[in-house]
């Protein structure tokens, strides 16, 4: 474990020691945030123009815009640091320098996982956190510290969630090799969870609770901040979370001994 | 140290005739044929041996070294190295073995080689007083001292793959496995390369096994080589007494004072080069003596040289010869 711990910090400082080198980064990743905020946000106030407040059901403006904040917050821990390494996964399958990773003594799905960052990205965490404020400023009260707390563990669960799903798109490299359509799909999909889950119905509304939980990524945490989350659905993040993670988990040893021809 | 029985090797591959036909049909309904990349072949090598693996492209070298290494499942026979069963990967068992391939490289490509260097050293968990050493060594070595801090993606290609090999070296394994290391590095770097290898071997007494197209680097390193061709052992000994075998003839050269007419070469051997000022002949390994002796006797001679025929002649006549075999067969059959 101790060992883990000395290899993620490792790893971290080499994605550091990149970012440093490419310095001007920092203000594209800047501008790319800001931008990225303005088009999360833009959608919300054509869909809550000159209307009630009630145009998702539910949900007032300042409200959805908790939601987007999330959405951006966790856009931004995709990009900065589930998509680097991961994606490297597919490059390393189709150019066979996967068998470095496989000869060295560590657990490959670790070694992959934190093999780079986008430290940069961090600015989009912030642009989040400022959604927040901003949102919560207009609705002229705080989240509770209570709420905060669940955000925070709905913020692990959600990114656990994440993760395993990448994890499992990238294990199927190992049959079809390439799977880039298959990342801009999810990417598309993603897309959804700008929006509060009361926007969908009907059989969306059963696909984006259980198949591709993005409820759990933004509604629940937002839910949460705002104060209105049932105990239940803490309970049935948590074990989407952990569902999620096994699944994940044992695709990956098994597209692995594919690779490594275990068996055959 | 390695211990090899009955390796087994195949390879399942889908199989279609040409035609945009075929690839349509064999959208719905495959054939899968079964190629033995390895079929069947056995040694043993002792610690501290180096022993060169030769064979055609596509004989089954890399492949049996990925069995060696862990990477690939072997579907028949056991594998053992240092007591362990590489397909299990245990830690014990990577942290001993490293592979080298000179086609690709671990090396973080913007960086300097001395961070992944530092990386390794952390996924090895060797402590950092010996890595300092270790490291001062291989860099003393290989003298890449005023290299290693720039990035890698501004290094030589040489420069690079003396950096690959301290990377691959810096937990000391005691099996190496060499994958065409010398591969579009130049004759000078080869030589370095080579010596760097020697050195490695019997300063640490680690055991090496290395695959190269180039006759020289197996020349020089290995004094036992394996042939594999076709995934099958062809010949496990000496390097010397291979040339021997598959060539029981030297080669005497002359350099001569006035030309010659070539039947008076014809009549002491088989004649492989001729000019004004030049003469090389193949005589059989016991004729040489007599054969340079009526030369010397009858020619005008300025100097002479008797030299075994080069390395990869040698070769490309065994795989031809063990590819017109197979045929024969193929057709007795």
């Amino acid at each position: 474990m101790g060992r883990y711990l000395t290899l993620l910090t490792l790893q971290l400082r080499t994605s550091a020691l990149l970012a440093a080198q490419y310095r001007w980064d920092f203000l594209i990743d800047g501008c790319i945030s800001l931008v990225w905020a303005a088009t999360a946000i833009a959608p919300l106030l054509i869909v809550y123009a000159g209307r009630s407040s009630q145009a998702i059901p539910g949900w007032s403006m300042n409200e959805a815009l908790v939601v987007t904040g999330w959405f951006i917050l966790l856009q931004a821990i995709l990009d900065g640091a589930i998509n680097p390494g991961l994606a490297a996964v597919v490059d390393h399958i189709r150019k066979g320098t996967l068998d470095f990773v496989l000869l060295k003594p560590a657990d490959a799905q670790f070694l992959v996982s934190t093999s780079r960052f986008q430290l940069w990205r961090i600015v989009s965490v912030g642009t989040g956190v400022a959604v927040f404020a901003v949102a919560f400023h207009r609705l002229g009260r705080w989240p509770s510290l209570l709420g905060v707390a669940q955000a925070l563990l709905l913020l692990c669960v959600a990114t656990m969630v994440l993760y395993s799903m990448w994890i499992l798109i990238v294990s199927t490299a190992f049959y079809v090799v390439k799977v880039d359509n298959l990342t801009y799909m999810f990417s598309s999909i993603f897309d959804a969870a700008r929006w509060p889950s009361s926007v969908f119905r009907g059989l969306l509304k059963l696909v984006f609770t259980f198949v591709i939980p993005l409820a759990l990524m933004t509604t629940y945490p937002a839910e949460a901040l705002l104060g209105r989350l049932e105990p239940v659905t803490l309970l049935y993040a948590l074990l989407a979370s952990a569902g999620f993670a096994t699944a994940s988990r044992t695709v990956w040893l098994l597209s692995l001994r594919r690779y490594s021809s275990a068996g055959g | 140290m390695i211990s090899v029985r009955g390796l087994k090797k195949h390879y399942r591959v889908h199989k279609r005739a040409p035609g945009l036909r075929a690839a349509v049909k064999s959208l719905f309904k495959r054939e899968y044929t079964t190629v033995p990349a390895v079929d069947g072949i056995d040694f043993e090598i002792k610690p501290g041996e180096r022993v060169g693996f030769l064979g055609p492209n596509g004989a089954g070298k890399t492949t049996t070294l990925k069995v060696l290494s862990g990477l690939l499942y072997p579907s028949e026979g056991e594998v053992r190295v240092d007591g362990h069963l590489p397909q299990k990967r245990e830690v014990a068992f990577l942290s001993k073995i490293m592979l080298v391939m000179g086609q690709k490289q671990q090396l973080l490509w913007d960086l300097p080689p001395a961070d992944t260097f530092e990386l390794n050293r952390a996924i090895y968990d060797v402590p950092r007083d010996e890595m300092k050493k270790r490291l001062g060594n291989l860099v003393e070595l290989l003298a890449i001292g005023d290299v290693i801090q720039k990035p890698t993606r501004q290094l030589s290609l040489g420069e690079r793959m003396k950096c690959e090999l301290a990377a691959a070296l810096v937990h000391g394994p005691k099996v190496l496995f060499l994958d065409e290391p010398t591969i579009g590095l130049d004759v000078s770097m080869q030589v370095v390369m080579r010596e760097f290898i020697r050195t490695y071997n019997e300063q640490f007494g680690a055991t090496l096994i290395l695959t190269s197209h180039y006759m020289d680097d197996v020349a020089a390193l290995c004094p036992r080589v394996i042939v594999i061709d076709k995934g099958r052992l062809s010949y496990d000994g000496g390097l010397a007494e291979l040339v021997q075998r598959v060539r029981p003839e030297k080669r005497v050269a002359f350099r001569l004072s006035a030309a010659v007419p070539l039947a008076q070469l014809e009549a002491l051997g088989k004649v492989v080069r001729h000019d004004a000022a030049e003469a090389v002949l193949q005589v059989p390994m016991d004729q040489v003596n007599t054969v340079v002796g009526k030369a010397l006797a009858s020619l005008p001679v300025k100097d002479l040289t008797v030299e075994n025929p080069p390395l990869e002649e040698v070769m490309s006549e065994l795989f031809s010869r063990s590819r017109a075999d197979a045929a024969g067969k193929g057709r007795a059959a």
